[in-house]
């Protein structure tokens, strides 16, 4: 059996630039409650799932290479130097940011730290579960009321 | 090498093999089922884990073909709008199923006779009613008496918590003055037969942890295998062999290290759900049945019947809790059920409010739909959808065509080289005018009930979760492959229990008509031991 994590990973300089990446996918929020991806850690997460999946991990760190070099090309600088605005036009041409966002997505929203930001407890569903209220079957007043709304019907071949 | 040969061998180990071995167990006969999964353990279910939302993609995938466990076999697909979903372990597909767990009605066994199309059943409401109840008590069935929509049931534990969603859902029903009612789910919400009562964890679909859904590895194994009845797992059945009786003999199958065994039996019990009995009667080919075991009508794999689904999603302003409670069980709608010919189209269906998601599936189904973008608009796309939307599914009856198959796929095979099933399958004209109708009316419940706005996805692609039609059942063997008590009509010592003997398939889940059936098949079998092969 192959263990995915003795598997290569992605280079430092291909992590520098996916955290800065991560940042635009997902960015901080507004109020500061949420952080960003790459802020976050996700690009360790994203370099574990990559590390699975041969031909995925190949072409988001093409993706990653080939964005630094073009920044270069244009700005004379990496990726994670450019501005926002700069950062954001280069993602969009690129064909990787779409699995890459799926990845992303997964990464951050089973994040322990962004769970609770979003006001959840930071935990799996089970063993607690959750508290739920009492039925309110007062609702089902009109339904009760109404006669039977199913056809009878009876073999007649026995 | 040859096995000593057992009185009754049951293939599959899911909703229908485990009630029939638990049921004729009493007979103390030599009962021995052979599994192609394994047991699952349910501390390791993924609704334990940080990542659970994630395994749906993974090995808590719907389909095998995602999933790629060993225990699971490949199915092709490609020609169906529809996907094929199924699991397999000690339990089945009852695993991972959302448990909800409606009867069907007493109409659906005459659909010639009411209306006019496809065939009635060989069998009756009342036939299996006292199954029903039996199955009840098995199964944990939680729910309210007094529906107008059925004839008087058991309904042994109180309904799931419908909660806040379930009531929003609710009072829109209510403003429309259309029928609704806590769902039939067999999910324990009391302890019930040394079973836990439901958290309202959300993980239906993942296994459930707690024990509280009823899959058949804790409800009818247990009992079944104290009484004596023997389980191999990891044994995959190959093929059912033939004597020179042309009556079953027995099988070869291949064990858990691959090995390939012989097992003889007096009489073979398939429970191997809608694709895998067709898949394994195709693959016993003999001198005596050339065209596969028990096909002599050529209707083995013919008649294949999903529930063509579509699933209406509302956005609203309010929160509405949704990730807490069952994930399939909450309140269902039998308005549009029975036929009227004034909608466009015969037969009619269910309509079942499903939860909302947890956050990974949220940003996931947002991405899906255009609505939750990467980059500054984020956060915000995000928040206005998560735990502000709630889910109905329509649930649509299939009826069955000749066309929509399962067949033998000339080159794709399982991990023991047996050739996989493929499946062809298209919406018949009635089932898209059905899903047509379902799209408008849940549109009109959400939009009551204060959604703002909807999403539609129809028919559902993955949620090829009901497989029946495919031996079907009936008194001509011309025009069926099984009696009318699951036995076939060219072999009269092989039964099916399963899905496949279904002649239609109603609009609601079919667990509970199969898990029936399969008790009710078991019962005239002990009623008929003296004489079960004349």
């Amino acid at each position: 059996m192959s263990d995915a994590t003795h598997k290569p990973g992605l280079s430092p300089d291909e992590m520098r630039t996916l955290a800065s990446v991560l940042d635009e996918i997902i960015p901080p929020s507004g109020d500061g409650r949420l952080p960003g991806a790459g802020q976050l850690g996700i690009a360790g997460y994203i370099d574990a799932a990559l590390r699975k999946t041969a031909e995925l991990k190949s072409m988001i760190a093409q993706g990653l290479a080939d964005l630094d070099n073009l920044a270069r090309q244009r700005n004379a600088l990496g990726f994670a130097a450019l501005s926002r605005e700069d950062k954001l036009r280069l993602l969009n041409e690129q064909a990787f940011v779409l699995p890459l966002t799926f990845h992303t997505y997964i990464g951050y929203y089973q994040n322990a730290q962004v769970v609770a930001a979003l006001g959840l407890q930071p935990r799996p569903p089970h063993p607690q579960g959750y508290e739920m209220k009492p039925n309110d079957l007062t609702l089902l007043k009109e339904v009760r009321r109404r006669a039977k709304r199913y056809r009878e019907y009876r073999c007649i071949c026995e | 090498m040859a096995e000593e040969p057992v009185d009754v061998l049951i293939i599959g180990a899911g909703a229908s093999g485990a009630a029939f071995a638990w049921s004729l167990a009493e007979t103390r006969m030599n009962i021995l089922c052979l599994e192609q999964g394994d047991w699952m353990n349910p501390e390791s279910y993924p609704g334990m884990r940080m990542d659970w939302e994630a395994s749906q993609l993974g090995d808590f995938a719907l389909s095998p073909n995602a999933r790629g466990r060993r225990e699971d076999y490949p199915v092709n697909d490609s020609a169906s709008p529809i996907q094929a979903s199924m699991f397999n372990a000690v339990g089945g597909s009852t695993i991972m199923y959302a448990a909800h767990f409606p009867r069907f009605h007493p109409s659906d066994f005459r659909v010639k006779t009411l209306d006019g199309v496809a065939d009635d059943w060989p069998i009756d409401y009342q036939r299996l009613a006292p199954f029903y109840d039996v199955n009840a008590h098995m199964m944990g069935v939680s729910g309210l008496a007094g529906d107008p929509m059925y004839p008087p049931k058991a309904v042994p534990l109180p309904p799931v918590a419908l909660g806040k969603l379930g009531e929003t859902l609710a009072k829109g029903f209510n403003r429309l003055g259309w029928h609704w009612w806590p769902s039939d789910s067999a999910i324990t919400t009391q302890e019930h037969e040394g079973r836990a009562p439901c958290i309202n964890a959300g993980t239906c679909l993942l296994g459930c942890a707690q024990g509280a859904k009823a899959s058949t590895d804790i409800t009818y194994w247990p009992p079944a295998l104290r009484q004596g009845v023997t389980l191999k797992t990891r044994c995959r059945v190959r093929e059912i062999t033939v004597g020179d009786n042309g009556m079953a003999d027995g099988v070869i199958y291949y064990d858990a290290d691959g090995v390939e065994r012989r097992q003889q039996a007096h009489v073979v019990v398939l429970a191997c759900n809608g694709i895998g009995t067709p898949r394994l009667l195709l693959n016993s080919k003999s001198k005596h049945f050339p065209g596969g075991l028990a096909n002599r009508s050529g209707l083995i794999g013919k008649n294949l019947m999903f529930h063509p689904y579509a699933m209406v999603t509302g956005i609203f302003d309010e929160p509405l809790e949704g990730y807490k409670g069952p994930t399939g069980c909450c309140i269902m709608s039998q308005e549009f059920y029975e036929t009227d010919r004034a909608r466009g189209f015969l037969r009619g269906y269910s309509f079942e409010i499903v939860r909302s998601f947890g956050p990974v599936s949220t940003a996931m189904r947002g991405m899906q739909w255009g609505r939750v973008p990467w980059g500054a608009a984020h956060h915000r796309a995000f928040a206005e959808l998560f735990d502000h939307t709630a889910g109905m599914v329509g649930i649509c009856e299939d009826l069955p065509e000749p066309g929509n198959c399962v067949t033998l796929d000339p080159d794709l095979k399982d991990s023991d080289g047996i050739p996989a099933p493929k499946v062809t399958y298209r919406l018949s004209e009635n089932s898209n005018k059905m899903l047509a109708h379902c799209v408008a009316r849940a549109t009109e419940v959400l939009e009551a009930a204060g959604a703002k706005e909807t999403v539609t996805e129809a028919p559902l692609p993955f949620a090829g979760w009901h497989l029946m039609g495919t031996a079907r059942m009936g008194t001509d063997p011309q025009r069926s492959v099984v009696n009318e008590w699951g036995r076939c009509h060219d072999v009269r010592n092989l039964f099916i229990i399963d899905g496949s003997i279904f002649v239609t398939a109603a609009g609601v889940n079919p667990t509970n008509t199969i898990q029936a059936l399969a008790l009710y098949i078991a019962d005239t079998i002990k009623k008929n031991l003296a004489n079960l092969f004349d």
